[in-house]
């Protein structure tokens, strides 16, 4: 019996080592599987076997494009999370409008709108040739069910997040609370023509209203509640867009196959196939040079540090263009009073000043000693970012209308400056420790925190704790807390005076209320400056800020105000870097998006 | 021995309801929940707290676990929070085959090299093979294994081509045995980097237990006995070195799932060890929660089998 047990235990031992042998006699094979990238490309070349290279764009083909983290695979709309998923969105899906290169809203699937006399509707007339995925044409009805799903009493329940999309439409507490059937906020006047009834005269009524929609004919019978564990909001073949690609396979966590959608309304899509693989950041270029990958875009692009080694790849091409988003570093001006804190309010009449940092002459000092290029560098092995970042001198991001690159303060490098700010302002090392003490003569010591997740970022931190010490501030640099204990502490602790944070922005308006107003939660200095206020509210105050050149003054002054503040420093802004090979045409990045008119790539035929 | 076995499997219950316990205890005192990563102006902090309520938050701790437990010995492990409309079962089954296969892969790797060289080794201590192993030893356990993944890729998949770099399975594998090949083949060098420390430890054990054992009294009473090398070999020095690699084996079954973190990181393996850290980063509960459980069932599991086979190795030891 014994000797039995033994001999299972061998068997089983030798199946696996023939296994294994198995899997390592398949050497042979192994670079064929190379060559079929090449041959799908190589397919299209046999097409025309003279040496000319075509003159426009040919049919055909397939890329292979890199992220280096899955989506979750929650592939609707309005339930989506991760920019992973929303990057396989944007080529699956439409919206009603796009911008352009100045971030101006243009006809998309919409081809008109137009607002009322009174600014509080707006009306959309949508193109009459749009179909989904499996053939029903798109209408009116679905954009009304869309914003019916995200106004929906169960959409939060069940995951969603974007109800602010509709919140400020007529009829929107009702309905959220379950006490009326009723959505008078958008209405379907015929197939084609929808109008959107906003509470309000709402100056962003575009970016609200260009959410993209999702199929009514799918999703109608399907309860909130279960829409995104719906199979059409998951499953490869399932998801159903208006989009020029949509997504034909994966393999969940690996490999997402996009194929072309041959009615899509600006006609067909002239590549095949788009695949995306989900590819270690590490290993990322070595295989776009060996051409296993043919592009690096959104949403991450390459890092600064690879700049050289991709520049020094001749069949690849490389985009250099601004981010949306910058880091910064943050002051804390005021603390959240204990009483608020419980209710989970944010009153700003009642904030606590911060008296280690509250003197502005202290943060324009900060604002001074930092050597902000030297951080972003000036090329190749200098710098964090080797060279591929800008400065931003407000928190607008520059591609809009509304940022001022002239007003606002620019902090340059000037350890002088800011010595003589801190002296000015009374802070004055007075027992010879090598440290300013505070006014009062008592020990002056700045708490830094940052968080981690962000390595550039994290590297920064005790080069600018350097920096403040080269000017006599005493610096006590906390250990990094992960993102989900971040926000808490930031907004809880009464100890923190300094704190490091990256944001992206939103690339729909250039309204700074989200993060910058004295009572939003992400406003962690907890900056209040009433006259700031005033501005930035009358930005977008109806009538006068339907006018841009009256907001573009207003956001001016505002800019202004910030940097004069401080409510933090913008430390810079890391370029995004894309990379693809020569043989991918027709490649067309806006200011926000590698991905633009990707019906339009093509693939040149290769062996010419 | 079966009665054994049986009582072995009612210990583990309390055993594992101790840990469900303790990790969701640890889980709830770290600061942050699952939507405190959210940092999105677009979303209104009504939605936010909706999110909270909806997904129990709200609850006292005490609450949250009996509603927890309540669901889990049913069978339900609840939805996660950060992968939208996913059951937790549902998320963990589509990464579980995949460690699994990687983790049997690699302790196959690590059995068939580290016994044979382990004995060889020890016969012939200070051979030329002998110090090759020793120094192929302080390699495999002083290299990162995140270093070795690269590497091994960077040779043998980018420069030589033998294996693909990242991944699983590739979209055209076909079915049946073409696929099983497939995948043995995308193994391969995951399952070279995850086995490689385990390996040199296993041929370090290996040895100096050959070693001590073939230094026994019995060894020489059996070869004064006039018994042949190989017997003397298999059936009385191996018996008797088998036994702490087999409770390194126990242990190995549970340390190999969740090890496999930063292999699976290198390859874009999607199995559960990327999943764990995931879930940790987010504090999806959850999903923690279950893999946890999971985790305990596999090293208790491990050690159970473990000590069947200590039975089968040493007759000395019986379980009644």
């Amino acid at each position: 019996m014994k000797k039995n047990k033994w001999l299972l235990l061998l068997a089983f031992v030798l199946i696996i080592s023939l296994l294994a042998a198995c899997g390592g006699g398949d050497e042979e094979e192994a670079p064929e599987e190379d060559d079929e990238t090449e041959e799908g490309t190589g397919d299209d070349g046999g097409d025309d076997g003279e040496e000319t290279q075509p003159e426009g764009p040919v049919y055909g083909g397939t890329i292979t494009g890199a992220m280096h983290t899955a989506p979750d695979g929650q592939f609707n709309p309005i339930f989506y999370e991760t920019t992973y998923d929303s990057n396989i969105l944007s080529f699956t899906h439409n919206s009603l409008l796009r911008q352009n290169d100045n971030l101006e809203y243009e006809p998309n699937i919409a081809t008109e709108w137009e607002f009322s006399e009174d600014n509080r509707s707006v009306t959309f007339k949508l193109r009459d040739d749009v179909y989904w995925h499996d053939g029903e044409q798109f209408t009116a009805d679905d954009v009304v069910f869309t914003y019916r799903s995200i106004a929906h009493p169960d959409y939060v329940g069940a995951g969603g997040q974007r109800s602010s999309y509709a919140a400020q439409l007529v009829g929107f507490e009702e309905y959220r609370a379950g006490e009326t059937d009723e959505f008078p906020g958008v209405v379907a006047e015929d197939d084609f023509t929808v109008t959107f009834h906003y509470k309000e005269p709402n100056v962003t009524a575009l970016m609200h209203s260009n959410f993209t929609p999702i199929p009514e004919h799918i999703f109608a019978d399907v309860p909130v509640a279960e829409m995104p564990e719906h199979p059409a909001s998951q499953q490869a073949g399932e998801v159903i867009g208006t989009g020029p690609f949509q997504l034909a396979s994966m393999i969940e966590g690996q490999e997402y196959r996009l194929e072309k959608f041959e009615d899509y309304w600006q006609g067909e899509p002239y590549l095949d196939a788009i695949v995306w693989r989900i590819v270690n950041q590490d290993i990322m270029l070595s295989l776009l040079e060996t051409g296993e990958i043919d592009f690096i875009g959104d949403p991450s692009g390459f890092q600064p540090a690879d700049y050289a080694m991709v520049e020094d790849m001749d069949h690849i091409t490389i985009i250099e263009q601004r981010d949306f988003g910058y880091q910064l570093l943050g002051f804390i001006h005021n603390y959240v009073p204990e009483e608020d804190l419980e209710e989970g309010v944010f009153v700003p009449e009642n904030y606590i000043e911060n008296p280690r940092i509250s003197n502005p002459q202290v943060r324009q000092a900060i604002a001074h000693a930092i050597d902000r290029e030297a951080l972003i560098g000036d090329g190749p092995g200098d710098g964090l970012l080797h060279g591929r970042g800008e400065l931003m001198n407000a928190p607008i991001a520059p591609q809009f209308w509304a940022y001022d690159d002239v007003n606002p303060k620019e902090y340059d490098y000037n350890v002088d400056l800011a010595n003589e700010l801190l002296d000015d302002a009374g802070y004055i090392d007075v027992n010879d420790d090598g440290f300013r003490e505070d006014p009062d003569g008592n020990e002056w010591v700045l708490t830094m925190v940052y968080p981690s997740g962000n390595e550039i970022r994290e590297r920064s931190a005790p080069i600018i704790v350097e920096d403040l010490e080269a000017v006599g501030i005493k610096v006590d640099l906390l250990s990094p807390f992960d993102m989900s204990a971040y926000t808490g502490a930031l907004t809880e602790t009464k100890e923190f005076d300094l704190y490091l944070l990256g944001w992206s922005l939103g690339t729909g308006d250039p309204d700074p209320s989200g993060l910058w107003s004295a009572d939003a939660g992400f406003n962690f200095g907890r900056w209040y400056n009433p006259e700031a206020e005033e501005l930035r509210i009358a930005a977008v105050t109806p009538p006068d800020a339907f006018d841009q050149a009256y907001r573009t003054e207003v956001y001016s002054d505002w800019q202004v105000m910030f940097q004069e503040d401080l409510p933090a420093l913008i430390l810079y802004a890391q370029n995004m870097l894309f990379a693809h090979s020569n043989q991918m045409q027709g490649i067309n990045p806006s200011v926000a998006s590698f991905n633009r008119d990707n019906h339009l790539w093509w693939l040149l035929p290769e062996d010419n | 021995m079966y009665q054994y076995i049986i009582r072995r499997i009612l210990i583990f219950i309390p055993m594992l309801f101790f840990l469900t316990v303790i990790v969701f205890a640890l889980l709830k005192a770290a600061p942050g929940d699952p939507y405190s990563r959210i940092l999105d102006p677009e979303i209104s902090a009504q939605d936010l707290e909706d999110l909270r309520e909806a997904g129990g938050l709200n609850e006292s701790i005490v609450v949250q676990y009996v509603n927890w437990v309540t669901a889990a010995t049913k069978g339900d492990f609840g939805e996660s929070f950060r992968y939208v409309g996913r059951d937790v079962s549902d998320l963990i089954m589509s990464r579980l085959p995949n460690t699994i296969y990687l983790s049997i892969f690699a302790l196959a790797i690590t059995l068939i090299v580290a016994i044979p060289i382990g004995i060889y080794s020890a016969r012939n201590p200070y051979s030329p093979l002998d110090y090759f192993a020793t120094g192929f030893g302080f390699f495999g356990l002083a290299v990162p294994n995140f270093f070795f993944g690269l590497v091994a890729i960077y040779l043998l998949s980018v420069k030589l081509g033998w294996f693909p770099a990242q991944g699983y399975m590739s979209s055209s594998s076909g079915d049946g045995f073409a696929a099983f090949i497939d995948r043995l083949h995308h193994l391969v060098l995951p399952g070279l980097t995850l086995g490689l420390a385990s390996t040199a430890s296993y041929m370090r054990y290996m040895r100096s237990e050959v070693l001590s054992v073939l230094g026994s009294d019995y060894i020489r009473t059996a070869k004064a006995k006039g018994m042949t090398e190989r017997t003397v070999l298999y059936k009385h020095t191996l018996r008797n070195a088998m036994i702490p690699i087999i409770t390194l084996f126990g242990f190995e079954i549970g340390a190999l799932v969740s090890g496999a973190v930063i292999t699976e990181g290198v390859f874009t393996f999607p199995g559960i060890g990327m999943l764990l850290i995931e879930s940790i980063g987010t504090r999806d509960y959850p999903v923690i929660m279950a893999i946890t459980l999971l985790l305990g069932v596999f090293i208790l599991v491990g050690n159970l089998i473990a000590d069947i086979l200590y039975s089968i190795v040493d007759p000395r030891i019986r379980y009644d």
